[in-house]
């Protein structure tokens, strides 16, 4: 179990990380969400102990953490690099051995890795020939080769092409399947809406929100409708009625004003476009998201439960 | 389970050891170092060994048994000499179409000549003109001589000079034979292998250290292991690639000299006692780890290979001071500058072993330069970690020394 207590850090008078808090369980995903410069990298290289917090504690199963812990973590940082002039394979076993694996078993998953990623044949190349999405892939394996209890993530889907972000999605679930514990950093929100159970979104280096999906999905669970459709809306003529609204070219997101009810919406709308379908949900993540960082700022979750 | 420090270091190696640069350099080394430091000296020493074509001087108006005589001393240095009557008209045509490389006209009376005229189209061959002055003018005065009443079996011995042989008075109480052009040449030699590969690894340990930074590969590394194995690791990986290098250089170097010396009719002889090969070697890895450290500093601190140019600069020239001042070391190797260089860590590893090599080092100096080198090491060491661990947080941001102390503050 890894668990943040107040963990702050500045560089020079930029504050990066204020007083975050948070623990992971064992077999969980844990979504590290914000804009870019949040402090999600910064607060991952103060747990990979690459950076030291100016306060707070960081305990990993409740002692600091230790150069032997480093041997249970995986870690893909967001600066993506491997030495250009060296083999893949070596590479890779090199890394692993510096994680203190198991050299015959690290060869083993390796040649399962490569085979899941489509990338056997690079197997005995230089990474200069790799492409940006193969060399993600290749670090990936990176975190990963030592079979490590604690897998962190930082930016693990930008840059990949959806079959390859799919792929990734499916071996992080298995991994938290067979009880890897992940943490994992993005912007993007629905992936970490696929498969977070638990997030924490920061914002300028502060805590915004924490908690599990469903929970803040339902604390966030205003009148929120889905409607796809043909043909144009004019949304002057839904004022009064909608609070917010997040506009696709083919379908809506609308969030009802309090007093305004999903059928008012739909009648309004009918007699407008063509409707495909009308559905009454919870708020995406990504509503969520801009919506407390982008409507109305920081703010902690007690203010936000008294509104 | 093998310590990550030695995994770096065997990485770091193979890196190294298994790059086609290398093992080029490998073996071309020693035939590189010959060519800068040896062959210069050789051709200037002993032009005629090295092959150049006979030089054909006629001797005009010469008696022809003078010329005989003189021909087997002009025959040693390669040039052939002829007696020749003409006009000088009639020689300046033939020096023109290569017939003769030059001509000397000669009066029938030696004895009371004062100064002669070589002409030539190369004035500028002091080696000749030397051959020349000495067998012409050692001639000119015999001839005298007997024309005093001397006896010309007595001639030789009276005319000759005494050689003077040089003989340096080791701290043994022994005196051996050892003379400016050795010990000059044995300086040379050890300053230019310091120099060259110091600076040859400094640079490429600096440049290793900045890919582990541009490659991004840094933080990676530092998930596994601390900034100092890191360090250390990549410095004593390249070290030891190195010095397998330099065994081979100096190996192939002195099976050369032992091969060839003798066929060049020059013997080089280095002067490497078991004392001065065991001081070689220790400066050698002194000056190593602490150009490779600061190199490592450097690397750190800088963003690209232009910006470590930039910083390198002021490390370079304290490596090529004493290249440049070998001389005056060698001649005063007491002066308070020199002796004060010797002590500098900076210029130590080399200057020290100047003056060593002169027997001029006092034992307290070189335990006192020793001492201040192992510590600037450790120090350069130790801020190198620091500054690379702090320049990750400063990536495309140029390096300020009062950043890296407020950072490194952690």
């Amino acid at each position: 179990m890894i668990e943040l207590r107040s963990v702050s850090k500045s560089f020079g008078d930029v504050a990066a990380v204020r007083d975050i808090s948070f623990s992971t369980t064992e077999g969980e995903i844990f979504g590290l969400l914000g804009p870019n410069g949040a402090g999600k990298s910064t607060t991952i290289k103060m747990i990979m102990n690459i950076l030291a917090p100016d306060s707070g504690a960081i305990l990993f199963n409740g002692k600091s953490i230790s150069e032997a812990d480093k041997d249970r973590i995986g870690y893909l940082p967001e600066e993506r690099g491997l030495y250009r002039k060296v083999k893949i394979n070596e590479m890779l076993l090199y890394l692993a051995s510096l994680k203190n694996a198991d050299p015959v078993a690290a060869e083993r998953r390796l040649d399962e890795w490569l085979e899941r990623f489509d990338l056997k044949e690079w197997k005995t190349r230089t990474p200069e020939t790799l492409s940006k999405g193969m060399a993600q892939k290749v670090q990936f394996i990176a975190a990963v080769l030592h079979d490590p209890e604690f897998i962190f993530l930082d930016e693990p889907f930008s840059g990949l092409d959806p079959i390859s972000t799919d792929a990734l999605r499916e071996f992080v679930l298995e991994l938290a399947g067979r009880g890897k514990t992940i943490l994992f950093s993005t912007h993007n929100m629905e992936v970490a809406e696929k498969i977070c159970s638990r997030i924490l979104v920061i914002d300028h280096g502060r805590e915004i929100i924490s908690g599990s999906l469903a929970e803040i999905k339902s604390r966030y669970g205003h009148n929120t409708v889905v409607a796809e459709f043909d043909g144009n809306i004019d949304f002057g003529t839904l004022s009064g009625m909608v609070a917010n609204v997040t506009r696709y070219p083919r379908w809506v997101e609308i969030e009802l004003a309090p007093s305004a009810s999903p059928q008012d919406l739909l009648r309004t709308l009918v007699a407008q476009v063509a409707i495909r379908r009308f559905e009454v949900v919870s708020p995406s993540l990504h509503r969520i998201f801009v919506e407390i960082v982008g409507g109305k700022g920081a703010k902690n979750d007690s203010e936000r439960m008294s509104e | 389970m093998r310590s990550k420090l030695s995994k770096i270091i065997r990485m770091e190696f193979r890196l190294t050891a298994a790059n086609k640069l290398f093992i080029v350099l490998t073996i071309l080394g020693p035939f590189l170092i010959g060519a800068v430091t040896v062959l210069p000296t050789l051709l200037a020493m002993n032009n005629s060994a090295m092959g150049s074509p006979e030089t054909k001087i006629a001797l005009v108006g010469a008696d022809p048994s003078f010329v005989e005589a003189v021909r087997p001393a002009f025959q040693q240095a390669k040039i052939r000499v002829s007696a020749v009557d003409g006009s000088v008209a009639s020689m300046d045509a033939q020096i023109q179409t290569g017939a003769y490389d030059g001509y000397m006209v000669l009066p029938k009376d030696l004895t009371t000549v004062t100064a002669l005229e070589y002409v030539s189209k190369n004035a500028a061959d002091f080696r000749v003109v030397g051959v020349l002055q000495g067998v012409i003018g050692q001639s000119v005065v015999s001839q005298r001589l007997v024309k005093a009443g001397i006896a010309a079996s007595q001639v030789a011995t009276l005319t000759q000079s005494p050689g003077i042989a040089t003989r340096q008075l080791t701290k043994s109480g022994e005196k051996k034979s050892s003379d400016f052009l050795t010990v000059l040449m044995t300086g040379l030699v050890f300053a230019m292998i310091l120099y060259m590969t110091t600076l040859l690894y400094g640079q490429m340990i600096g440049r290793s250290v900045l890919t582990e930074k541009t490659s991004k590969t840094v933080e990676i590394m530092l998930s596994s292991v601390r900034p100092m194995d890191l360090m250390f690791g990549k410095i004593l990986g390249k070290a030891l690639a190195s010095l397998l290098q330099y065994g081979v250089w100096v190996g192939v170097s002195a099976l050369i000299m032992t091969l060839l010396g003798p066929k060049i009719g020059v013997t080089l002889n280095l002067g490497l006692s078991l004392a001065t090969l065991g001081y070689l070697l220790l400066f050698f890895l002194l000056a190593f780890f602490l150009y490779c450290s600061l190199y490592a500093a450097l690397g750190a601190a800088s963003e690209d290979e232009q910006h470590l140019g930039q910083l390198a600069w002021p490390v370079i020239i304290f490596l090529v001071i004493p290249v440049v001042m070998i001389s005056p070391i060698i001649t005063t190797p007491n002066s308070p500058f020199v002796v004060g260089l010797s002590l500098f860590p900076l210029t130590a590893p080399i200057v020290m072993l100047l003056r060593i090599s002169v027997g001029a080092a006092q034992t307290w100096e070189i335990l006192v330069s020793i001492g201040l080198l192992l510590v600037s090491i450790a120090i350069v060491i130790w801020i190198s970690a620091k500054i690379f661990r702090v320049g990750i947080l400063m990536q495309g941001k140029r390096f300020k020394f009062a950043e890296v102390i407020r950072l490194s503050r952690y």
